[in-house]
């Protein structure tokens, strides 16, 4: 096990400094001396799938992008190891055809980025005047008409609310109202032998808490069968009575 | 070497301008043809040459501008300490070349490209004003399309986008299917 480690110690290093699975496979040609018009698919699937796996095993993350070529690959390799047949007429089809479209044109493009960096190494060491330097000190960018990009505008939309006073704020007390507080109260508003509405309880322009905590409250005292209650039709006055059970549970 | 009338009054516009020249502009400016203000940079920069001083005429982003020589860039970036953004990150650089030759381009278009996906390369290239987003591809979807910027010229030290490496191909190369790219090794190389 502790050899393992070590012999993929090496391949740690190495994952973490491409750019992506065709940065990878590149890598694979041009060390192993494969010419990119003649891929040994099966060779190279394997050579692939090896990276992946030390990665694994390592616990790296491996970015959902080697996967699919880990998985392009392998079909590769599976269809090169079937026999094929071939009608009369019709051309093969190269699987790998498609695959070296990929990397060549990503070749190119990787060898221009290497020309733009000995371009980038030249330059931050030239300073003109007047020059590219007024990005660094200020950040008021003159911007060609027709030239301002959403970023722009954003920043420009920053910079207008930037260090702006706070949105006023203000603190809320929550008031808070239990069951049992309610019962409490409810103890000596409602008497034995009277009747009592709903609305006499809790009150002239009652807060929305006071009316659900008191009516969560006379829906215990019902469970409990302290009070009894009476409403003649749907939304008139709620009547409550306290009930013979109230003094004796208590 | 003793300069000419034409080259001072050259020497002094680029100097004193808050914004590059453009040839145009040093023509209008000094009343002369393009093929003296020319002459004229020559006989400037070889003269700045010959007094070995620190300083060239270059052309970067359509305008001319007077340049540090390389060797002082150490010193000089003294002066910048801290606020000189640094280098770009190779993926960044792979997302700036496929976006310098094929723009404008959309995203998909870039990562098809590089096998990866592009969004931090492409937000890093936006923020340090490199590239811009140009307009939307009229496909499903309305995909945003980037095109490069003056500032990314400038950076790289091109005055303009036809100064940038020749890979005539590359269009060719996009477009092409797989079986026509058979037929052909177009950049020459073969191998690795």
């Amino acid at each position: 096990m502790k050899e393992k480690t070590v012999s993929s110690k090496s391949y740690r290093i190495e994952l973490e400094a491409f750019e992506g699975p065709l940065d990878l496979l590149l890598y694979l040609l041009r060390r192993d001396e494969i010419d990119i018009y003649d891929i040994p698919v099966a060779h190279v699937a394997d050579q692939f799938l090896n990276y992946i796996r030390a990665a694994r095993e390592l616990d790296l993350d491996i970015a959902s992008e080697y996967l699919v070529m880990a998985a392009t690959l392998t079909k590769m390799k599976s269809k090169a190891l079937l026999p094929t047949h071939r009608y009369d007429g019709e051309e093969e089809v190269d699987p790998g055809a498609e695959l070296r479209r990929q990397l060549i044109l990503y070749r190119t493009f990787r060898t221009i980025a290497e020309e733009l960096q000995r371009s980038e190494e030249t330059w931050t060491e030239i300073y003109t005047s007047p020059g590219e330097r007024s990005r660094w000190s200020s950040d008021s960018i003159e911007i060609e008409p027709g030239q301002a990009s959403l970023l722009d505008l954003l920043k420009a939309l920053n910079s207008l609310t930037e260090g702006e006073a706070e949105i006023p704020s203000q603190r809320i007390q929550r008031t808070m109202l239990t069951i049992s507080e309610c019962i409490d109260t409810l103890e000596g508003r409602i008497v034995p032998g009277k009747t009592i509405s709903f609305r006499e309880i809790i009150g002239p322009e009652p807060a929305r808490l006071r009316i659900v905590s008191y009516f969560i409250t006379i829906l215990e005292l019902i469970r409990r069968g302290w009070i009894s209650c009476h409403q003649a039709y749907p939304f008139s006055e709620i009547e409550l009575q306290r009930t013979e059970r109230w003094s004796v549970d208590s | 070497m003793i300069l000419d009338r034409l080259a001072r009054e050259v020497e002094a516009l680029i100097f004193a301008s808050e914004k590059p020249l453009s040839i145009e502009q040093l023509c209008e400016y000094t009343g002369s043809g393009e093929d003296s203000i020319h002459q004229a940079l020559d006989r400037l920069n070889r003269a700045f040459l010959d007094n070995q001083h620190a300083l060239t005429i270059v052309e970067v982003a359509g305008g001319f501008r007077i340049a540090t020589d390389r060797e002082f860039g150490d010193v000089v970036s003294q002066l910048f300490e801290g606020r000189k953004p640094g280098k770009l990150s190779r993926a960044a650089l792979e997302t700036m070349a496929v976006i310098a030759y094929s723009q404008p381009c959309t995203r998909i278009a870039i990562e098809s490209i590089r096998g990866v996906n592009c969004d931090s390369a492409i937000r890093t290239l936006l923020e340090r004003d490199m590239i811009r987003i140009s307009g939307r591809m009229e496909t499903p979807g309305r995909p945003l399309l980037y095109s490069t910027t003056r500032a990314f010229l400038e950076y790289f030290g091109l005055s303009n986008l036809d100064h940038l490496p020749r890979f005539d191909e590359i269009e060719e190369l996009l477009g092409m299917s797989s079986s026509e790219m058979e037929e052909r090794d177009l950049f020459g190389t073969g191998e690795e």
